[in-house]
């Protein structure tokens, strides 16, 4: 039993340093009150679905900004879908980066002009977050197995 | 960083815009320039040109057609004397020839006359004929003949004597044979003939013999004079070469020249001159004839001989010049006359010696001395005698009118078209200036174009930033909401920290209300604002707002008011939101400059259709407003009536406060921008001046109009209304116990003497009696009196030892004589002395009183704690707070009449009064929980204001979260109750009997909470905020307040059985909606785009398995009826931003589909974007609500039932 206190203070302490160094918001509170019975692993449904659209849509702006021209609508629409997918689960870093691309997007939409190299900063920045937040969010799920294993109950 | 930035860019313009300004003036200026000096020397030297030409024109044609006449003068007056002198020389010539002829027929008749007889006779025959010859030339002088042996006759008439005389020489000298010996030589020498004769001549003596006239006949003796003395006989030498010859000759007896004639006379064989005949002709008629031609027309006219000597002159100056060798011939620049002398000079002068040479000569300007003259010389070729004649003649004469004339019109050319230069350079002066100064105006509109773009650029980024601002602000205030919320629903926090975080959450709401407020100013200058039109009960915002001010106030020492009367409409439409936030700024700008005093709401109805009189709107007069309120009052019910038909209402107010004033010349500007009545005041009361802008342009938006109004104390009185509508079925309102009946006492011991005023006024109105006291001995020594008068009643012992003053013992009296009244003792706890513990000992006074009378407490919000749970330990369970309004007054009374009721019943039946004994241990918390700090905002709320409005709420509602824990049938049966509650209230309100099963219901509701939660418990209001919540959740989804409310009424399944399709690109938050909305318990179906939730739209969806299949080919072909038959969703969640087809296009195309069938299906639009315009526009193509992103669940949640209640 006293591992299991252990693991359910790293994981409160985990969780909470996430939300301190604002990795996740509130909405990721909400995504696990909307957890229960009926879908117990909502969360981490939720949140492989997310890795799985991100990567997507990291290997579209990555190919999309490997072209000649650039088509900044298209950037900005797969930044807008990595800005809402990662709102809705609630990862703040990563949501804030895609709102300075998407900002950026426009700026390069009414310049006109395109030094694709701060785009690929960006686009850096966002995936630097997003590996960050993957990893965090990994490791917060990998210490719930661990509970859960170990007999224990999610304290929420 | 972006707020510096802004400002550098708007100084960099500014900069800039002084360039420009520079650079245009300097520009119009010199331009301007350039056009006077260039039009004025264009005028110049055209009016110049043209006075130069008119002149030039007129003078020269003038002066040539003069001249010409001129010349054609001169010539004429030349022509004649020259004409006069041809007669002369041709009837000298013709006298001659005829002489010479004669001669030579005399001579050849004589021929080689041999004797002296024959030669006598000769001499006889040649003397008459010459006298025949001489006597019919009247002007000849003289004629001679002078023989070849040197023999003379003649015949001379003296002009002046008018003697005629015969000059002979005498014979004797002659021989013939000298004369024959002479002959053989005369061939070969003339001269020797000459010389000789000559010399025989000087030695001859001359005879001189006067003769008559007419006849010729001697009339005197002949005497002897000297040769040539008298006159002069052409001899030989005058011709020469046997050729007649002409000269001009002068004698002594005559002053003028004479003109002789000389010709030989040859004999017969033609061989030699044997005579010489000679005429002389007088020039003196010539120069008769110019002195008369020169009198006519002035001027002189002279002839010279062609060496220059003077012949005939028009003047009188002598001819001649006498020198010692006889007179002779003047020359023509020595004559005495001094023009001519002056004008043969100035020939000479200009032509040399021998100008005469050349042809003639016509001088026009010709300066003799200080005149000008003509000078015109002419040459006449007379043979050996070559004549010039010279006519000077004074210009003026000829020009001098001309040359005046001319004088005179260049004089007044000149002038005229220095008039006209004048005249033209004021005119371009004028024009120029005009011009420039239209050019100066342009410049300026130009300057102010530029200006106006740049201010409105300027707005635009101050907009759009503060509409960025606003968006990334946000998102952060919602992380700290929604984190709040978590912590409020946990569980496991301290009375102390829950209501700490409860504070927590109103300061973050309100935060967010700030935000929004940004966005609403930009909206509101833009000019883009668009009220909602959402029913809402208008009384209860503002009683909210009142008791949110009432806090401030208090502090201020300051009384608020809310003062409405009875024919308000209780449910009106419009916007919330914005009424309060009008009536928030307004209360709160008086509350800023009102330091002691009151500020009062007044409220009331006044329907355009009803026959009120409008006219007395201006309620200048503060007398006017009793009788104009009760007026108001007894056509209550006819308004009403007249409400229901016309739903648009004019509702009017009034904001009175006895603040520092306004001056009445800042009356219209204060409600400008940025305008405050007193900018040093700024300093002390701080703002921006923004707020009654604000209030105007919303008060003008709801068709109303808001102004200062005259006061007659000190203070502001603000006068608006509003055109707001009230729902066709919202009648249920002033629906209310009929008070009257119930012999109310009721006593007003308040210190706030406007409420304290108004209250009693209302309270007579309905029915009941009132008492007031201001301060404690005022209450203490009522009390006294009317418990004792009382009791006196009863007792018939003691007398009236307390002095009331005269008003009072009358109220008095009349309670006294009321039957079986009931009390109710209002007490303000600002009356008890707080200070010391002397409140206590006043607290156990009232005690005394405790069963003849109903006691409540006015508290405040900062009254100790201490003293509340005083009061409820001895029983004072009917506590309200300040400030107090008839909805408070109207719980009080109505919670009295049931405490009453109740205590007939428990006297009447035992029994019951056994079961519910702990019953009235009720703590009555009168508060106004259904009050929703979300639809009243102003920055200048204070946050403890908000926090304490709606703490009474949130004390409700964890409350009952925690009811709900110990046991769902537990709560399940409170939660009948309440519901049932409702309905007995709503009941009441319609009866005005009460029915003792009713407080069965309450009492029994009672019974089953907890001790400690009944305390902070309020029954009456609970049931209040639920019978409202009925409709409140219907139109009101963005108040949140009822959100929790409904939440915990339907427990979590309040979307049960509500079908939803959602389309939703993001898989992420596809599923996080998805799960969110079946926990809720609704049917969720998820697409993918646009087109996809069209499509599933067009097809029946009968199974649950297709949630996630989008795409049904095969039922696309469904008709619209077969759609109408089976309505398959109640409500679409449409995200904005999809692939394919976004959320905009495909419910345009839903509605599209739908125009004509009657269906509606409620679009709730899903966005990211946080901006008004996405509003806006998700509106505009036909969605029926707008959440952002992230999903805030209970909005959501509030959001769909509105909708699907609505359509259900």
């Amino acid at each position: 039993m006293d591992g299991v206190a252990q693991l359910q203070k790293q994981l409160v302490d985990f969780t909470d340093s996430l939300f301190q160094e604002g990795f996740l918001d509130e909405q990721f509170n909400q995504l696990q009150q909307l957890q229960d019975e009926s879908n117990p692993d909502f969360v981490v449904e939720v949140v492989s679905l997310f890795f799985e659209d991100s990567e997507r849509l990291l290997n579209e702006l990555a190919k999309a900004l490997e072209q000649k021209t650039i088509d900044f609508r298209k950037v900005d629409a797969h930044v807008h879908q990595f800005k809402g997918s990662s709102s809705s689960i609630g990862a703040q870093r990563v949501q804030k980066v895609c709102i300075a691309f998407r900002n950026y997007c426009e700026e390069q939409n009414i310049e006109g002009v395109k030094p694709w190299h701060r785009c690929l900063k960006c686009l850096q920045q966002v995936k630097l977050e997003y590996s960050l937040v993957k990893n965090k969010l990994e490791t917060l799920f990998k210490i719930e197995k661990q509970l859960i294993a170990a007999g224990g109950s999610i304290p929420t | 960083m972006c707020w510096i930035e802004y400002q550098v860019l708007q100084l960099l313009g500014e900069d800039k815009a002084v360039q420009l300004h520079a650079v245009e003036e300097s520009f119009t200026g010199t331009l301007s320039d350039k056009i006077i000096n260039s039009s004025m020397v264009m005028l110049a030297i055209l009016i110049g040109l043209l006075t130069i030409l008119t002149w030039h024109f007129t003078r020269i044609y003038t002066t040539k057609s003069l001249n010409s006449l001129a010349y054609g003068l001169r010539n004429e007056l030349l022509q004649r004397p020259i004409s006069r002198m041809w007669n002369i020389i041709n009837s000298t010539t013709e006298i001659t020839t005829a002489q010479l002829k004669l001669s030579e027929y005399v001579f050849r008749r004589y021929n080689k006359p041999a004797t002296q007889a024959e030669q006598v006779e000769l001499y006889e025959v040649m003397r008459d004929i010459t006298w025949a010859l001489f006597a019919s030339r009247k002007a000849l002088n003289a004629i001679t003949i002078n023989y070849k042996n040197g023999f003379v006759q003649a015949f001379h008439r003296d002009h002046r004597s008018n003697n005629t005389f015969y000059i002979y020489s005498d014979l004797t000298n002659y021989s013939i044979s000298a004369g024959g010996s002479n002959e053989i030589n005369l061939l070969s020498s003339h001269q020797s003939w000459k010389d000789q004769s000559i010399h025989g001549n000087i030695s001859a003596i001359w005879y001189q013999e006067p003769l008559d006239p007419v006849t010729g006949e001697k009339i005197g003796k002949a005497k002897p004079i000297p040769p040539d003395d008298l006159i002069k006989i052409a001899g030989l030498s005058q011709v020469p070469d046997g050729v007649a010859s002409w000269h001009v000759a002068v004698s002594k007896y005559t002053d003028s020249p004479l003109l002789s004639a000389a010709l030989p006379v040859w004999d017969p064989s033609n061989e030699s001159i044997v005579a010489v005949v000679g005429v002389t002709t007088a020039l003196y008629s010539v120069g008769q004839l110019m002195k008369e031609l020169v009198e006519v027309h002035s001027g002189h006219i002279y002839l010279t001989s062609k060496e220059g000597y003077l012949l005939a002159t028009s003047t009188n100056a002598p001819l001649l010049t006498n020198t010692t060798k006889g007179p002779k011939l003047m020359m023509a620049v020595d004559s005495e006359e001094k023009v001519i002398k002056m004008g043969a000079r100035w020939l000479q002068g200009a032509y040399g010696n021998n100008f005469s040479q050349r042809h003639e000569i016509h001088a026009e300007n010709a300066r003799l001395g200080q005149e000008q003259y003509f000078i015109d010389s002419f040459f006449l070729k007379l043979k050996r005698l070559p004549l010039v004649g010279v006519i000077i003649i004074p210009r003026k004469n000829i020009m001098g009118k001309v040359d005046e004339r001319a004088f005179k019109t260049l004089v007044i050319l000149i002038s005229a078209s220095l008039c006209i230069l004048f005249i033209g350079c004021i005119c371009i002066f004028i024009l120029t200036n005009g011009v420039s100064k239209e050019m100066k105006l342009r410049a300026e509109l130009i300057s102010h174009l530029d200006a106006r773009r740049r201010a409105e650029a300027s707005s635009n980024y101050k907009s759009q930033f503060l509409a960025n601002m606003s968006h990334e602000l946000r998102t952060p205030m919602a992380a700290v909401i929604g984190l709040l919320d978590i912590l409020i629903s946990d569980d496991c926090l301290t009375n102390e920290q829950f209501s700490t975080v409860t504070q927590i959450r109103k300061c973050s709401t309100a935060l967010l209300r700030l935000l929004n407020n940004i966005l609403d100013l930009s909206k509101v200058e833009s000019g883009k604002l668009v009220l909602e039109e959402t029913e809402f009960d208008l009384g209860r915002e503002l009683e909210g707002l009142v008791d949110m001010f009432s806090v401030q106030c208090i502090n201020h020492n300051v009384e608020t008011v809310l003062d409405l009367s009875d024919n308000m409409p209780k449910i009106v439409r419009g916007d919330s939101a914005r009424v309060v936030q009008i009536f928030a700024n307004l209360i709160s700008n008086s509350l800023k400059f009102t330091t002691s005093g009151h500020i009062i709401i007044r409220g009331w109805c006044e329907n355009s259709n009803s026959s009120f009189d409008i006219g007395k709107f201006p309620l200048n007069q503060k007398k006017s407003r009793p009788a104009h309120k009760t007026k108001l009052k007894e056509q209550g019910s006819h308004t009403k009536k007249a409400c229901k038909q016309d739903n648009r209402m004019t509702l009017r107010f009034e904001v009175d406060d006895t603040g520092c004033g306004i001056d009445p010349s800042k009356w219209e500007s204060v409600f400008e921008s940025f305008e405050q009545a007193d900018p040093s005041t700024t300093r002390t009361h701080g703002g921006t001046g923004l707020g009654l802008c604000i209030v105007r342009t919303l008060v003008n938006k709801m068709g109303g109009e808001i102004k200062v109004a005259k006061k007659d104390g000190p203070g502001t009185l603000m006068q608006l209304y509003l055109l707001l509508t009230t729902p066709v079925d919202g009648t249920e309102q002033h629906c209310q116990v009929d008070f009257s009946k119930q012999n109310l006492v009721v006593l007003l011991a308040l210190r706030g003497r406007m409420g304290r005023l108004i209250m009693s006024q209302w309270l007579h109105k309905i029915g009941l009696f009132t008492v007031e006291a201001s301060e404690w001995n005022e209450l203490t020594q009522i009390l006294r009196e009317l418990f004792r008068i009382r009791s006196s009643v009863y007792n018939n012992g003691f007398d009236a030892q307390f002095s009331l003053s005269e008003p009072l013992s009358t109220k008095v009296m009349n309670i006294k004589d009321m039957r079986n009244p009931a009390f109710i003792i209002l007490v303000d706890i600002g009356l008890l002395d707080l200070s010391t513990d002397i409140w206590k000992e006043q607290l156990n006074f009232l005690d005394s009183y405790f069963g003849k009378a109903r006691f409540a407490w006015m508290l405040s919000h900062d009254t100790p704690n201490a003293i509340k749970m005083e009061l409820r330990r001895k029983g004072h369970m009917l506590m309200v707070n300040m400030p107090l309004y008839k909805e408070k007054m109207i719980h009080i009374l109505e919670a009295v009449i049931k405490e009453r009721n109740l205590e007939g019943q428990k006297k009447s039946s035992n029994t019951l009064r056994t079961t519910k004994e702990g019953d009235l241990h009720e703590y009555l918390e009168i508060d106004a929980t259904q009050f929703d700090v979300a639809s009243s905002d102003d920055s200048d709320i204070s946050e403890i204001g908000s926090s304490n409005s709606v703490s009474g709420s949130q004390t409700g509602e964890k409350r009952r979260e925690r009811l709900r824990k110990p046991g769902s049938s537990g709560y399940q049966a409170i939660n009948n109750c309440l519901v049932e509650l409702t309905r007995v209230y709503s009941e009441e309100n319609y009866s005005t009997e009460r029915d003792p099963c009713h407080v069965r219901l309450n009492s029994h509701d009672v019974q089953n909470e907890e001790p400690k939660c009944c305390t902070r418990a309020s029954l009456s209001s609970e049931a209040q905020s639920e019978s409202s919540e009925q409709h409140l959740v219907i139109s009101c989804p963005t108040a949140q307040g009822n959100i929790y409310s409904s939440k915990a009424a339907n427990e979590q399944k309040s979307l049960e059985g509500v079908r939803i399709l959602l389309a939703e690109d993001n898989p992420v938050l596809q599923r996080v909606a998805s799960i969110m909305l079946e926990k809720l318990g609704a049917t969720v179906f998820a697409v993918g785009d646009g087109l996809q939730a069209v499509d599933a739209l067009n097809c029946i969806l009968g199974a649950e398995d297709c949630i996630r299949e989008s795409i049904f080919e095969d039922r696309n072909t469904r008709t619209q009826t077969e759609i109408k038959d089976f309505p398959s969703y109640d409500l679409i969640l449409m995200d904005c931003q999809m692939p394919k087809m976004d959320g905009y296009e495909a419910t345009e195309i839903i509605r599209k589909s739908e125009a004509g069938t009657g269906l509606h299906i409620p679009i709730v639009a899903l966005t990211a974007h946080a901006m008004s315009s996405d509003e806006a526009k998700c509106l505009e193509v036909g969605m029926d609500a707008y959440l952002t992103k992230p999903i805030d669940y209970k909005l959501m949640v509030s959001t769909i039932l509105s909708l699907t209640k609505r359509t259900a």
